[in-house]
């Protein structure tokens, strides 16, 4: 494509590079390395736990730590470059250790989430066949389980606390053992976190070549991550996410970021490390600045972020629709809101209009929603501060083109709606042994998002629904996401989410289910709502009010859930 | 009842537990309370208000001896009890309101307890050193204070401190069941029924009208509960502390049986509102966003 074809470079800061030719260093280890040497002494990572307690890492401990562990991967634990290692850790002192570990022994990273069943794990190690694993004491019972279906040879085991001082990790030791009761005796073969790392640094006196010569042996242009998706056709695989792919969505990313102070600015991590959304924006690209990472270990209930906003100066955080609408419903929040936040960034889900606007009601500050898929390391649009603009996920980042097409694949005309496809060097190389499911995702080197998407004259572009999600009433198509946004916004519904449900009048029938902010609200009142702000074939002709939602681990409402239960309703 | 050793272990654990609550505070909770003075208000009205009437109608109406009164009057007059953060934890309840009313009160009670005490006692017609339980009072905000520098500066001693100093209101419970009951065996066998229902019925009455008192303002179950347990569970140590400080020789020995009494059962008490409210509350209470992450 062509300028003239990226409209949406007009908006772009006067400092932004409209294209970037290639990343600064060949591979994430060489990143890690180099920027570590940069802001040495400077704290890059804070653990802190919900009562305050916390541990920190210097840019110049996490380097010289991942190097021992990069050592014990390749020399003790004999694995070689491109062995699988998994991780499956909540954030914490750990992760940083064992993930930069991994990219500097010239592995590839398998990210799994802490909470999955032995089942589920099962079924991921059986496809990403990983050699080594890092996983947290809590789940170690899990992996128990699992190893009987696929032996794992070497699993590293750590602690919620590890790295922090020894008062506090004695405390919370002690706590989770004999009060959580979540620390259970480990019955497989291990080695634990902080004795790997010794037993690296003894092996790396011995080594006669230095570091780099295990990154050597890659290309910028392996795989650095087999990052596991439901993807746009929900069988689970890997994405196979290489170290140019993930280095240049960093760059991307925090290219369109400005007012940056480098080693200056503090950054929270309430959302998990294992997403890729807070892997390569908050793990890799707040590192790459110097900033200083506070991770939060478990940001449930929300009370358990109190006392990092109270003991650090959060300048910058990321989150989800579900993080910044609860945030804003609570009260200590919003008496003390974050005092020296410049901008919060969303992800992950589409960022509700009415959500977005109390958060700049309470902080002052605005969140700029941003766009993309685990396929695409997975940043392709952002808003541009300053030129937000609400409801849109904003424009595609530098070298990256984004279109809306129709059933045929050719161009819709500008302002229709059509399916977003992208092309970037932050596309996947492709689905780990899934060439089928490969070539149904990218086609001629475009990635097929399955979104539905309109672009305004300007290149900004909006999300309107899942491609799936889309409800076909009487011919007509309805987008749960304007139905949610528009109930949302009322003062009496804490959270919705909208389907459509099988109609023998309509084909299909528009229905929402609400969890109440106020236990007055009814049925009636809500499709009143409704009726105020939308045509009549969009208000939903059910409303169901629920307790809950159900919802993934990183707080997306799951509309499938909802659809198989009222699917097997249905049947039965 | 109490010895010199025991009054001196007592001081240190009234200075680490109040050091813990110092640490469990920024200036920023200052702020928060000032700008929602309404929840502020009904832990002053409930604490300063209701408790030190009902101690009031009990110690007037209740036959026992004067330095029972004077214990009762005492033990009603105290701020809220570290303790009632644990129990609000377990009863589902607004743990952040819970440690904003027991600061507030405790910061409080340096001006609220002595009037209080005073106007009781006068109607009463006892005897209260006025000016010794306000000092007892300020020197308490020194390792408060002292909490709060802690925090701010080092953020990990900070919370080891609050840490240390919930755990240690759980262990001057256990203190006084291992160590005190033993030896004053016989003084439990001899003393009355009255200074018994004075000491249980203090904290029963409380959990009634603070829940009562909430319910009428209509405030959410959450902090319904959270109300209750904060007005009936009153800080025992504290009151032990300054009857210790205050009073000498037989009469302090005397008095302290009742705040000695209260601590014992409050723990029985509270553990079994805390199950009741678990039980009917959680049925019809509005869920956490515990979807999120």
């Amino acid at each position: 494509m062509q300028d003239q074809e990226r409209p949406w470079t007009a908006f772009y800061g006067p400092s932004v590079r409209k294209t970037i030719a290639a990343p600064q260093y060949r591979t994430i280890g060489d990143f890690i390395s180099a920027t570590a040497d940069v802001y040495g002494d400077l704290p890059a990572f804070t653990a802190c736990l919900p009562n305050g307690m916390n541990g920190t890492l210097t840019y110049r401990q996490a380097d010289e730590m991942s190097d021992a562990m990069a050592v014990y991967l390749r020399e003790v634990a004999g694995l070689n470059a491109g062995d699988r290692v998994a991780i499956q850790l909540p954030n914490g002192l750990s992760y940083p250790i064992a993930a930069m570990g991994i990219f500097k022994a010239g592995c590839v990273l398998v990210n799994i989430n802490p909470l999955y069943t032995a089942e589920e794990m099962v079924k991921q190690f059986k496809d990403a066949e990983p050699k080594a694993i890092f996983i947290v004491d809590m789940f170690a019972d899990k992996l128990a389980e699992a190893v009987k279906e696929f032996a794992i040879p070497t699993v590293i085991v750590t602690r919620v606390a590890e790295y922090l001082p020894a008062m506090p990790k004695a405390i919370v030791g002690l706590v989770q053992k004999y009060w959580d009761k979540t620390i259970h005796p480990i019955t497989i073969p291990h080695i634990r976190l902080p004795e790997a790392v010794d037993a690296g640094r003894m092996s790396k006196k011995t080594l006669d070549k230095g570091l780099e010569a295990y990154r050597s042996m890659i290309d910028p242009d392996d795989v650095a991550c087999l990052q596991y998706t439901g993807g746009t056709t929900g069988v689970s695989k890997g994405a196979m996410l290489t170290h140019t792919n993930i280095l240049m969505n960093m760059e991307q990313t925090m290219e369109l970021i400005p007012n940056l102070d480098k080693g200056k600015e503090v950054a929270l991590t309430a959302l998990p490390l294992y997403h890729i959304f807070a892997f390569t924006v908050n793990f890799l690209g707040f590192y790459s600045i110097g900033a200083h990472n506070i991770l939060i270990p478990n940001p449930r209930p929300l009370s358990n972020l109190k006392r990092s906003f109270e003991n650090y100066k959060i300048t910058w955080m990321s989150g989800v629709n579900t993080l910044f609408n609860g945030l804003n419903g609570e009260v200590w929040f919003q008496d003390t809101p974050p005092k020296h936040l410049k901008f919060a960034s969303a992800g992950g889900m589409a960022l509700q209009s009415v959500v977005a606007e109390r958060w700049e009601a309470v902080t002052g500050k605005s969140v700029l929603e941003g766009y993309g898929l685990t396929e695409s390391s997975p940043v392709l649009t952002f808003n541009p501060f300053g030129k937000t603009r609400l409801n849109s996920i904003g424009v595609p980042l530098p070298s990256t083109d984004l279109k809306c097409v129709d059933e045929d694949g050719k161009d819709v005309p500008q302002g229709k709606p059509g399916e977003l496809i992208a092309k970037g060097p932050q596309i996947m190389k492709g689905y780990w042994n899934k060439p089928e499911e490969t070539a149904k995702t990218i086609q001629n080197g475009w990635l097929l998002t399955g979104d539905i998407g309109v672009m305004d004259e300007d290149g900004y572009f909006r999300v309107v629904d899942r491609k799936k999600d889309m409800i076909l009433v009487s011919g007509f198509n309805v987008y749960p996401n304007e139905i949610e946004d528009v109930i949302a916004a009322h003062p009496g519904v804490e959270e919705v989410a909208v389907i459509g449900v099988p109609d023998g009048a309509s084909g299909e029938a528009v229905k929402a289910f609400i969890v109440k902010r106020d236990e007055t609200l009814n049925k009636d009142a809500v499709r009143a709502y409704c009726k105020e702000h939308l045509t009549a074939y969009k208000v939903p002709k059910t409303v169901e009010f629920r307790e809950e939602l159900p919802k993934s681990n990183v707080g997306k409402i799951l509309r499938k859930d909802l659809r198989a239960e009222e699917l097997s309703k249905a049947e039965g | 009842m109490v010895g010199p050793l025991e009054q001196a272990i007592l001081a240190l654990m009234i200075f680490v537990i109040m050091l813990g609550m110092g640490a469990s505070l920024t200036p920023r909770d200052f702020t928060l309370a000032l700008k929602r003075p309404y929840g502020l208000m009904i832990g002053v009205v409930s604490q300063y208000g209701f408790m030190p009437l009902i101690g009031f109608i009990l110690a007037s109406t209740l036959p026992v001896s004067d330095p029972i009164k004077i214990g009762i009057l005492i033990m009603a007059c105290m701020p809220g009890g570290t303790t009632s953060n644990i129990f609000t934890y377990f009863s589902k309840g607004n743990l952040a309101l819970s440690v904003l009313m027991t600061v507030t009160s405790t910061v409080f009670g340096v001006i609220l307890i002595p009037i209080v005490l005073v106007v009781y006692a006068g109607a009463l017609d006892l005897d209260i050193p006025r000016e010794n339980i306000i000092a007892t009072l300020v020197l308490l905000l020194v390792p408060v204070a002292i909490g709060m520098v802690l925090r701010k500066f080092n953020s990990n001693v900070g919370a080891v401190t609050e840490f240390m100093g919930s755990m240690l209101a759980i262990f001057f419970i256990l203190f006084l069941i291992v160590s005190w009951i033993p030896r004053n065996w016989e003084f439990l066998l001899t003393t009355t029924w009255a200074t018994y229902f004075g000491s249980v019925v203090l904290g029963l009455f409380g959990f009634v009208l603070g829940y009562g008192f909430s319910i009428l303002l209509k405030l959410h179950p959450r902090n319904a509960r959270t109300v209750a347990l904060e007005t009936g569970i009153q800080n025992g140590p504290l009151a032990i502390a300054i009857i210790a400080f205050t009073f000498a020789g037989t009469e302090a020995q005397a008095i302290m049986a009742v705040p000695v009494l209260y601590s014992l059962f409050i723990v029985i008490t509270s553990t079994m509102v805390t199950l009741w409210f678990r039980r009917v509350n959680t049925a019809n209470e509005q869920p956490l966003p515990n979807g999120l992450l």
